[in-house]
């Protein structure tokens, strides 16, 4: 799983590079995205631009960082394409997760929080 | 002869250029190297080739007038053979032929190497096929949604008198008529848990996770109307396995498992289940069944959406109809769709729901009401469950205004069944997610709302309504039974073909002697026909000059072929005992499938074929009567047996056959009925009149009272009736299974010792003079050549062009698209 990461002041927006986000990557997905949240992170940006295929393990992965921070941060998500908007529809995630089109305009939401 | 395209040297030399074409670039073959079935596969796709043109027009056409489409949800469709019949409706039967003629080769050779398609059980299946035909014969924007079975039903062989399943493989991978729709394939999440978080409202937000996907693929089937103006289409849903399937446990390093999980997944579109033989709680069936609606409900919004901006006009632009139960989850589905991928509220998911679904009830039998586990449907569905039990909740609160302190009530209509394991009754479930509510014939629409599910009725009086099944007339008539075909429409025009109130005109000629002469020659050489088949099939010898008389259907108590048999060993003893010559010669066919576990059904076409046995090798008795079960009953099968038939028995117990399709065909073709008031039997007995029926035996309300403590007791028809013990006493003595004389005891049980539940004793004496009266009446050839006319005159009706026109107008709200 590559991620690419960079601070926008005290948000870290992680950008995943792999095309999918299924089973293969989900441990180290889950991985990374615990080591963000360890590492103090508490406002954090993912975009998933290049993702085209998102399966329940990945999604599963990205609820598990969501308990992680316990109440005390966010996680958006930006970028989402089509098939990938669907799944997120489909288990209801969009409604626990902000998702925006742009990465600015997610950057631009925390920054006036 | 029909009117066909005019075969003009162009058009066949046109033609067997496609021909010669898909021979070899489509089989990749020489033609001396191109077997028969090379050349059916390479005719299918010339012609498939004029499907696809007219499939494209009538696409567009759609579109450009934004037409409302009907979408028919079916487990089964059993569309038997479709080269013959595409080839009429496209109006180019005759140019195939000479195409072909032209080329040595035998069109019906040809035909004959096609395989039925049989992804289905019987009438439930039929129906949905003629009703496919009839939608695009109207110019109507109608699609079946069905399962791409790789295995149909199962194949019967007859061994030794025993019934014998061998796998159906009808070819789905490399069918001429299937078009895979790779691009249009659709995920299907299944399993998974429910898991709780907040919503950014902190409101509770059940997601579904943990889930695994199935890919739906679709492949379609093109339908021409008659005309050949236009072509909508099957879609048939294929299951393969997605990456995320087998991915996680390769990455663990078992292969073997991996690839074992892809063909699980695989599995869930192998084969059709035979009915009655869907165990409780079966898993397979239960995914099957929610793949059938969520591949559906996927591709349908698809299509709207592609046209729409937002859901408001949803049910004004898609018809759902329900094929019985099976697809009751759509109802879950939508909701579902709407509220959690489209963010509507539940009220607004559910007027739209509601508004969009119909259900067609097939049964009244309270035993084939389809229930599932909640525990099963929790672990397969989880969100659906969750919704189902909302939908529940808020229904049982208007039960319980409407009627407030009658618990009662209230536990009858749930649609979850309390008990040691609660239940989900998907009747309930489909009956209070729809805006219709129908039954097939009239008596059953009736029977639906004040026995089964009167509760229902009380409340949503508005809902119910009838449908009477039909059966097209194209393939029923036109295509199995040339020869009449030929002689109506040279007395009455080919008008018949599109408007089968037309045949009434025939009522003009049933007293015509040179008329009823064809008509009688007619039937004769389509009983030659049969006979033929019978021999190749059974290696039974038969005389077309006998009265054919046939009773082909699924095997099952309550279709009483047993009450057949009982009446055929009645006449054999009267014969080799009483030394009464028979009133006219008889020839019993039988055909039909048991569920491979309905022990009784099985032994039933055992005890047909053992008493078969022993007559046709009976030389005293074998001028008189023969007796053949023809094995593998299917859709190109019932075409051979149903222009040939002379009586159609329908005996039924009364109450419990919802409408039947197979005695309109046989009336349709000109045999006469002998049957009992049950199911469309009722209105065949209006339209053609009582004289032209045979009508006998005890009647709903009859049996009603009978098994209200009204005392029906088998012994004392036995002890009173001395040709009931004579009968009885033949079969419990092992006269029909000497090797095993104890073989048949189940049966001489299941109605002496276990009350004949279905009326056999009961009826049997007025079915035995019935048969006696249609026997009498056949001598007179010209009084039953009339009665024969009469029948195919008077059974317009019974049309399923009617039937679609019926529902949409009252039930889809569609209008045609010509």
């Amino acid at each position: 799983m590559e991620i690419e990461q960079r601070r926008e002041g005290d948000i870290l927006v992680a950008k995943i590079l792999n095309d999918r986000l299924d089973a293969r990557g989900a441990d180290d997905f889950r991985k990374a995205m615990s080591g963000f949240v360890s590492d103090g992170n508490r406002r954090i940006i993912l975009d998933i631009s290049a993702v085209d295929f998102v399966d329940s393990s990945g999604l599963g992965a990205l609820v598990s960082a969501l308990k992680l921070m316990g109440g005390d941060g966010d996680i958006l998500i930006c970028g989402a394409p089509d098939p990938v908007m669907r799944m997120f529809k489909l288990t209801r995630m969009n409604k626990v997760f902000r998702i925006f089109e742009e990465q600015q305009d997610a950057v631009r939401a925390l920054s006036v929080e | 002869m029909t009117k066909n395209a005019k075969t003009s040297k162009t058009a066949v030399t046109d033609f067997q250029k496609s021909i010669l074409y898909h021979v070899k670039y489509s089989s990749g073959k020489s033609r001396d190297q191109a077997s028969m079935r090379d050349y059916y596969k390479a005719v299918a796709l010339a012609v498939r080739e004029r499907l696809v043109d007219v499939m494209l027009a009538t696409k567009a056409r759609y579109e450009g007038e934004d037409a409302k489409r009907l979408y028919y949800l079916s487990m089964e469709f059993l569309m038997g053979r479709a080269l013959g019949n595409n080839l009429y409706n496209l109006g180019i039967f005759d140019l195939a032929k000479d195409a072909l003629s032209d080329m040595g080769i035998d069109m019906e050779e040809i035909r004959n190497s096609e395989v039925d398609a049989a992804l289905g059980n019987g009438g439930l299946g039929r129906l949905a096929a003629c009703f496919l035909d009839s939608l695009a014969t109207l110019g109507l924007p109608g699609y079946g949604y069905g399962i791409n079975y790789e295995f149909g039903i199962f194949r019967q062989e007859i061994d030794n008198g025993h019934q014998k399943e061998r796998p159906d493989h009808w070819y789905s991978e490399e069918n001429p008529w299937l078009m895979e729709r790779l691009e249009e394939a659709c995920i299907v999440p299944v399993y998974g848990r429910i898991e709780h978080l907040p919503d950014r409202s902190g409101n509770d937000n059940p997601m579904w996770l943990g889930w695994n996907i199935l890919i739906g693929v679709p492949h379609d089937v093109p339908i021409v109307g008659f005309g050949g103006k236009t072509v909508n289409y099957l879609r048939l849903f294929s299951a393969r396995s997605s990456d995320e399937f087998d991915m996680r446990i390769f990455n663990e390093g078992d292969y073997f498992k991996a690839v074992q999980q892809k063909i699980s997944s695989e599995t869930v579109s192998k084969v059709l289940y035979p009915c009655d033989s869907v165990e409780p709680g079966k898993e397979l069936r239960l995914v099957q069944e929610y793949f059938l609606v969520a591949c559906a409900v996927r591709d349908i919004m698809r299509r709207y959406l592609g046209d729409h901006e937002t859901l408001d006009a949803f049910a004004d632009k898609v018809a759902i109809q329900l094929n019985d139960t099976h697809p009751a989850l759509t109802v879950a589905e939508l909701v579902r769709t709407f509220i959690d991928e489209h963010d509507l509220d539940w009220e607004e998911a559910w007027q739209i729901t509601e508004a969009t679904l119909g259900y067609t009830n097939h049964t009244l039998l309270p035993e084939a009401l389809e229930t599932w586990p909640v525990p099963l449907l929790e672990h397969v569905l989880p969100r659906h469950l969750q919704i189902i039990y909302e939908i529940n909740h808020r229904f049982l609160k208007k039960v319980s205004a409407r009627w407030p302190n009658d618990g009662d009530r209230v536990r009858r209509m749930s649609i979850i069944e309390e008990g040691d394991t609660k239940q989900v009754r998907m009747a309930h479930l489909s009956i209070v997610g729809s805006h219709s509510v129908n039954g097939v014939a009239a008596l059953h629409s009736e029977l639906v709302k004040t026995s089964l599910v009167p509760d229902f009725y009380q409340l949503w009086p508005e809902k119910f309504n009838n449908k009477t099944n039909g059966v097209t007339q194209r393939r029923w008539l036109l295509k199995s039974n040339p020869l009449l075909s030929e002689l109506i429409t040279e007395t009455i025009g080919d008008g018949w073909i599109i408007d089968s109130g037309k045949l009434r005109q025939l009522e003009a000629y049933a007293d015509d002697d040179a008329f009823q002469k064809r008509f009688l020659d007619i039937k004769k050489a389509n009983k030659e026909k049969l006979a033929e088949v019978i021999l190749d099939t059974t290696r039974v010898q038969v005389d077309p000059e006998t009265l054919f008389d046939v009773q082909i259907k699924r095997i099952h108590e309550y279709k009483r072929q047993l009450l057949g048999v009982l009446h055929i060993i009645y006449q054999y003893l009267h014969l080799v005992n009483d030394h009464v010559e028979l009133t006219v010669p008889k020839t019993y066919v039988f055909a039909g499938k048991a569920a491979p576990g309905y022990f009784l059904a099985k032994l039933i076409i055992n005890l047909i074929c053992s008493v078969g046995d022993v007559i046709n090798k009976d030389r005293r008795v074998n001028r008189q009567m023969k007796v053949a079960f023809m094995p593998d009953y299917r859709v190109s099968l019932a075409e051979r047996i149903v222009p040939a038939a002379d009586l159609s028995q329908q005996i039924s117990t009364a109450g419990m056959e919802a409408s039947g399709t197979g005695n309109m065909k046989l009336a349709m073709n000109g045999a006469l009925t002998i049957g009992t008031l049950d199911g469309a039997n009722v209105e065949i007995l209006e339209e053609v009149g009582e004289e032209n029926i045979y009508i006998f035996g005890l009647k709903v309300e009859d049996i009603r009272h009978m098994r209200n403590g009204g005392g029906y007791d088998p012994w004392a028809y036995y002890n009173e009736n001395p040709n009931i013990k004579r009968v009885m006493d033949a079969i419990g003595s092992g006269m029909f299974s000497p090797q095993n004389p104890g073989l048949f005891h189940p049966i001489c049980d299941s109605i002496l010792r276990h009350g004949d539940y279905y009326f056999h004793l009961a009826d049997f004496q007025p079915y035995l003079e019935t048969q006696e009266k249609a026997s009498r009446e056949y001598r007179d050839r010209s009084l039953w050549a009339r009665k024969a006319i009469l029948n195919v005159a008077r059974t317009g009706k019974f049309s399923s062009d009617r039937t679609i026109l019926e529902y949409a107008r009252e039930i889809w709200n569609l209008q045609p698209v010509p």
